[in-house]
């Protein structure tokens, strides 16, 4: 019970200390300092108003500073060094380069890669498609929380729920995961051919139309917006022309493919493959959140733009893609990019389930094994510099977006 | 308000008193068996009451429940009040404390390999060269255990810096003795006759192995005993030593030849449970269940003397399960080399109190009171025999005894990042499809240069 | 909307199988793990949890015969019961080679003389010309069809056990010590902050929003040793100012320092959203209390903290989930001693432990989260609201 004693006086204490730096310090500046009285009056006000920012500022900005600038700087500092018994010595660049030079190293960053392509598409597009279907009915509400209700799971837990799902029994026993039990139904006939086949080709082709006319979108657009504009534009172009070429290829496979029916699956040792079935778990995890935030905005689109095209005959599908979603583009890019940094720094759930072997090592649980593992700090803050360059990108975007909405 | 305090203050003192006295789990003086000469010498030497002493150690679960009853006596004879703790990361977790200046005052790991590395950044505090004798004179096979905990320091000397404490045997196959009498198998003398029993098993329709690798962040670990195992049954005990310290390349044909030798039961569908593809996904402590199922999964299940933990409930070792000596090939003459391994102590934080518990770890009874009940063995020459708990563990204390060559278990002597790291992804890669060259190749690359 | 669902009843119910579908996708991975945690070890490993509703037919692991041993007419007889549950047996055998080759209530005359039956309901009767006192008695192999069941066995273990090393009551109270106040600490620091940035003009203001911004991706991991290292540093430098050395009096590792560090890093976010939402209050309100005289910290605390109410809780409930499914930072910043052992590291080291088994790993994992779906459920109102306001522009 002392403990529970000590939480509870640590909110106490917390709480009114926070609450009394505050009215103390600025009963000091007011009162003490610059007194908004006698001949300074004016002039001490002024003053006190240019200092009282600082002073509501003051502990967030020192708190920030020592445990998230600090350590950026302390990482940088070690990743140009090595640790020999004990001391460090300056190397330069040299851990970068024994990192590139591993295997593990660029199977990560390959691996994270997809990441970053798949779990920030999937969870969007899935949370965009339960924001809209959802908003229409009546019990729409309580839908949205059985979906959003993964936000709250632990990635511990995620990862158990998920490992009972991808079980593998020996044939001929029965199954207790659920998706061998589902694979170990199909069985070549029609229904596992629509399943199995049909199903994901058209996904697949579907998914590649959807880039083609957001490529065309911006092929039409393209004399639009300055130099920088272009660029980002021509990026776009590369990066959309090479997803198409990836899905095409991709539901070519799946057309072609020799299904092993009957064989019980180890789903988390196909390799390539065990990837995505680890992403499924982080996009099970995320979908609510871009969900519930997207659905908000689609319900702040005015009703007149979308009477409007009613009005001209618009369809459902047209007035979704055309008239809903460009208008809340500005939040699907936020979501877009927390789910992002999140995908980023996430190592628990790699580490749980396959800690990282058969080729799904990504570069989180890369750092941490290099930390804490071979314990090559040299090594392991230059991984963590990488994943930092990874998100200088959205980091960039982010303060470049902040200060435009400043001015 | 006050006095009602005070009374409660008292109450909890009566109870932990009580609680004390319970914690002991062989009343001192009572079992002639135990040396009690030893705890009475100890307790009278000692007096360091209200110090504390901070342990932190591998040992979780039900390990941690005997570990606590063994310092239970140290607390008994000392006044030395002990925080033991553990945690599922413990190898990250003393990296982090270390580096980061919070060590704990005694800590106790499984690898030597991790503890080089803490002693070549000078965390740990050198025992001096009385304890070694006293490893030398007082351990069996003592020289190569005070090897075990020698280190070069960060000033380059070579001192001992790690008392060994509780070994365990790996060379052991584990198996259900009814299922064998119900086919009528035999058990195997050597390892040419244990190939024979597999094939045969193969042929009578049954599967002879269950394998499993997986052990969530560690998997792939126990492929390395196994690769060990043959490593000491194809390759005389000096190329292990060469192999371990990389003098031996990782990728040389030796290791290679070795490697292979796990592949070819491991990665034969018909020798193992689930098949090959079952081997890297089964979780370690899932796969020894095979030998009890019905019918049954498979027949053997090669793996240290911890395994009984992971057997099913009411699982009675001698009736339901037994196991036998992993055995060396006839033809090759290289003796019974036994695979092993055990946990050191070291001090991070001296203090009168740190030195105490490595002196009392030298004491018969500090050892007695763990053989006496499960999954302790110890090389400690001054112990009664009679007290191993159980007559498996007797059986593997033989097994340590006959052997003719002991090592320890290479992976852990290896630098973590091979011996934890690549060793082990090398190993899931292999079950998985890459050639034996192929990973051998890889894991001799990530050898920290 | 509706009046287009009005106008195609079709399209309605695409959107309403849709969304069941969705739903269905969605809960039934926790659904499998609830299921199976009211299952015995045995049921889990040998049906699907979507099976538990039905009565199921299986062999069963070899039982081993016990009973009180009566001598009857000259032989010895051991009487007794299968199962504990209620079993019947369609097949048996003695023998792993033969495990169904038996029809229950069935004699069979074993080795040594001894004879065995086996009743369908379980009983067994085995006969022996001499004692079985001191002998292993057979084992039986079943083929057993056995009615659902549901126990709380599992979370009997996994709550009481003394397995973990201490009682999940313990790391239960530890893990509440970690996260309440590591939940409110943050948010009042972030709630001045904002306002400050949200409505006081000050020079590099901007640069101070982009600076915050900018920190939202610093990866957790990398901040982890450096700042361990400060907390000892600070904690070793204070015993000295106090005269405390070769003590442990401070320590790095302890409550406040996981406290400052989950404060540290909740910060970024905090500020983001409550600002974001502060921003978006109606500048009319501000501007009128200043005219009446109200200093800056009055309009704080009497007019933006009440009506930043949504943001604070979602904020809030953010900062409480992640706090307490946190693992990494406990694991760091915390002993593992049982007065500062976490749930998470509870259950992890379970898992560690008892890795194989579905029955303990499905119910501590349901211990787990239990508590952040309890708050979730009840307070996703505020957090939907919240959220909205502080990431939609």
């Amino acid at each position: 019970m002392t403990q529970a004693l000590l939480a509870f006086l640590t909110i106490v204490v917390g709480v009114a200390g926070c609450l009394g730096y505050f009215w103390a310090s600025n009963l000091l500046l007011d009162k003490v300092l610059f007194p908004a009285r006698g001949p300074n009056a004016g002039q001490n006000i002024n003053r006190a108003n240019l200092l009282r920012p600082w002073l509501f500022l003051f502990p967030a900005v020192v708190a920030l500073g020592l445990y998230l600038a600090y350590p950026v700087f302390a990482t940088l500092w070690l990743s140009l060094n090595r640790n020999q018994s004990g001391e460090l010595v300056f190397v330069g660049l040299d851990n970068y380069r024994t990192m590139f030079g591993e295997a593990k190293f660029r199977e990560s960053l390959r691996n994270n890669m997809v990441w970053l392509i798949v779990v920030p598409a999937a969870s969007t597009a899935f949370g965009l498609l339960a924001a809209q279907l959802t908003d229409r009915i009546r019990w729409g509400n309580l839908a949205k929380s059985m979906i959003f209700m993964p936000m709250a799971i632990s990635f511990v837990g995620a990862s158990v729920i998920w490992k009972l799902i991808y079980d593998t029994r020996e044939a001929g026993q029965p199954q207790i995961g659920l998706l061998n039990a589902l694979w170990m139904q199909a069985d070549g006939g029609f229904f596992s051919i629509l399943i199995l086949k049909v199903l994901p080709v058209v996904l697949l082709v579907g998914i590649a139309a959807g880039i083609l006319w957001f490529l065309w979108a911006q092929i039409r657009d393209f004399a639009d917006g300055g130099i920088w504009g272009k660029v980002l534009r021509g990026l776009g172009v590369l990066v959309g022309a090479w997803l198409v070429f990836v899905a095409l290829s991709w539901a070519w496979g799946a057309a072609t493919a020799m299904l092993p029916y009957g064989k019980p699956q180890f789903w988390l040792q196909i390799p390539f493959w065990n990837n995505f079935f680890l992403m499924a778990v982080l996009i099970w995890l995320q979908t609510g959140f871009a969900m519930v935030i997207l659905s908000a905005a689609l319900r702040g689109v005015p009703e007149e733009t979308v009477e409007a095209a009613i009005l001209d005959g618009a369809n459902p599908f047209q007035i979704f893609f055309k008239i809903k979603v460009p208008q809340i583009m500005g939040t699907i890019v936020v979501v877009w990019t927390t789910i992002t940094i999140t995908v980023l720094k996430v190592f628990d759930i790699v580490r749980a389930m396959t800690g990282g072997q058969q080729e799904t090592q990504v570069l989180a649980n890369y750092m941490y094994e290099k930390l804490f593992v071979a314990v090559d700090w040299g090594v392991g803050s230059a991984s963590a510099m990488i994943i930092l360059l990874l998100v200088s990108p959205i980091l960039v975007w982010n303060v470049y977006s902040a200060r435009k909405e400043m001015r | 308000m006050k006095t009602r305090r005070l009374a409660s203050a008292a109450a909890l003192a009566v109870l932990a008193g009580t609680a004390h006295a319970q914690d002991l789990k062989f009343p001192p003086g009572e079992d002639a068996r135990f040396n009690w000469d030893s705890f009475k010498a100890f307790d009278e030497a000692t007096n360091l009451d209200g110090q504390t002493l901070n342990i932190f150690g591998p040992w979780r679960g039900e390990d941690q429940v005997l570990v606590e009853s063994m310092l239970a006596y140290f607390t008994a004879a000392s006044g030395v009040t002990v925080n033991y703790s553990s945690s599922e990361g413990y190898e990250q977790q003393i990296v982090i404390d270390a580096e980061a200046g919070s060590p704990p005052d005694v800590a106790v790991l499984p690898q030597p390999g991790l503890i080089g590395d803490l002693v070549a950044k000078g965390f740990v505090v050198p025992l001096g060269d009385a304890t070694k004798q006293w490893l030398t004179d007082n351990y069996g096979a003592g020289a190569s255990w005070a090897a075990l905990g020698t280190y070069k320091g960060k000033d380059g000397a070579e001192q001992l810096f790690a008392f060994p404490y509780k070994a365990d045997v790996k060379s052991l196959v584990w198996y259900s003795p009814e299922n064998f009498e119900d086919a009528g198998y035999t058990v195997p003398a050597t390892m040419e006759e244990l190939m024979a029993l597999t094939d045969k098993i193969v042929a009578d329709g049954g599967t002879p192995w269950c394998i499993g690798l997986g052990s969530g962040g560690a998997t792939g670990w126990p492929a390395t005993d196994w690769v060990e195992d043959f490593m000491l049954r194809t390759q005389p005990p000096e190329v292990y030593d060469r192999w371990v310290t990389n003098a031996l390349p990782f990728n040389s044909p030796e290791v290679v030849g070795a490697i292979d030798a796990f592949g070819s039961i491991a990665k034969n569908d018909a020798y193992v449970a689930g098949g090959a593809a079952a081997v890297a996904s089964t979780d370690f402590r899932d796969s020894p269940k095979g030998l009890f199922s019905s019918p049954p999964a498979c027949y053997m299940h090669r793996q240290a003397s911890f395994i009984p933990s992971f057997f099913p409930e009411g699982t009675e070792l001698g009736t339901d399960a037994d196991f036998f000596y992993f055995p060396a090939y006839a033809e090759k003459d290289l003796g019974q080399p036994v695979l092993g391994a055990g946990t050191l102590a070291f001090i991070m934080k001296d203090s009168p109190a740190a030195q105490a518990f490595i002196e009392w770890l030298k004491t018969p009874i500090a050892h007695e009171v763990w053989m006496n009940q499960t999954g302790f063995v110890t090389p400690h020459k001054g112990v009664n025999t009679d007290l191993y708990g159980s007559a498996a563990l007797k059986k593997q204390g033989e097994i340590l005894a006959n052997a003719t060559t002991f090592r320890f278990d290479a992976s852990d002597l290896m630098p973590g990042a091979v011996g934890a790291g690549s060793f082990w992804t090398g190993m899931v890669d292999f079950v998985g499809g890459k050639s034996a060259q192929e990973v051998a190749d890889t894991i001799q690359g990530s050898w920290p240069k | 909307m509706e009046n287009i669902a009005g106008k195609k009843p079709a399209l309605v119910w695409v959107v309403h199988v849709s969304v069941g579908l969705l739903v269905l996708l969605w809960i039934i991975p926790t659904l499998g793990l609830l299921v199976s945690s009211f299952r015995s070890g045995d049921q889990i490993v040998s049906s699907g949890w979507w099976k538990a509703l039905f009565t199921q037919e299986q062999q069963l692991s070899p039982i081993r015969l016990a009973g009180q041993e009566a001598e009857r007419d000259g032989m010895f007889v051991v009487e007794g019961q299968l199962f504990t549950t209620a079993s019947t047996v369609s097949a048996w055998g003695t023998s792993s080679r033969d495990p169904a080759v038996n029809e229950p209530g069935q004699t069979v005359g074993l080795a040594d003389g001894q004879t065995l039956a086996v009743n369908a309901d379980g009983t067994f009767i085995l006969t022996s010309p001499v004692t079985t006192e001191g002998t292993r008695l057979p084992r039986v192999f079943t083929t057993a069809s056995t009615p659902p069941e549901f126990t709380l066995n599992n979370y009997r273990t996994v709550l009481f056990s003394p397995l973990a090393g201490q009682s999940i009551f313990q790391a239960f109270m530890n893990t509440a010590t970690v996260a309440i106040p590591a939940t409110i600490i943050p948010i009042l620091i972030a709630a001045f902050a904002a306002y400050a940035l949200a409505w006081m003009d000050f020079k590099g203001r901007a640069l101070l929003i982009a600076a915050i911004v900018g920190l939202l991706v610093v990866p957790l991991q990398l901040a982890l040793i450096p700042l361990l290292q400060l907390h000892n540093g600070v904690a070793s430098t204070l015993n000295g100012w106090f005269g405390l050395e070769g003590t442990n009096a401070l320590q790095g590792k302890g409550y406040l320092g996981i406290w400052l560090a989950h404060t540290g890093f909740g910060l970024p976010l905090a500020i983001y959203l409550l600002r974001n939402y502060m921003v978006g209050l109606p500048r009319d309100i501000i501007e009128n209390a200043k005219v009446d005289g109200a200093t800056d910290f009055q309009i704080f605390t009497k007019i933006i903290l009440p009506l930043s109410f949504p943001a604070l809780a979602s904020f809030a409930i953010f900062q409480f989930l992640w706090t307490w499914n946190d693992l990494l930072v406990a694991l760091v910043f915390l002993g593992t001693s049982n007065d500062q052992q976490v749930l998470t590291g509870n259950i992890v080291n379970l898992m560690g432990s008892r890795g194989g088994d579905w029955e303990i790993l499905s119910a501590s994992a349901f211990v787990s989260i239990a508590v952040p779906l309890a708050v979730f459920f009840s307070m996703q109102r505020f957090l939907v609201r919240g959220l909205l306001s502080g990431s939609v522009k």
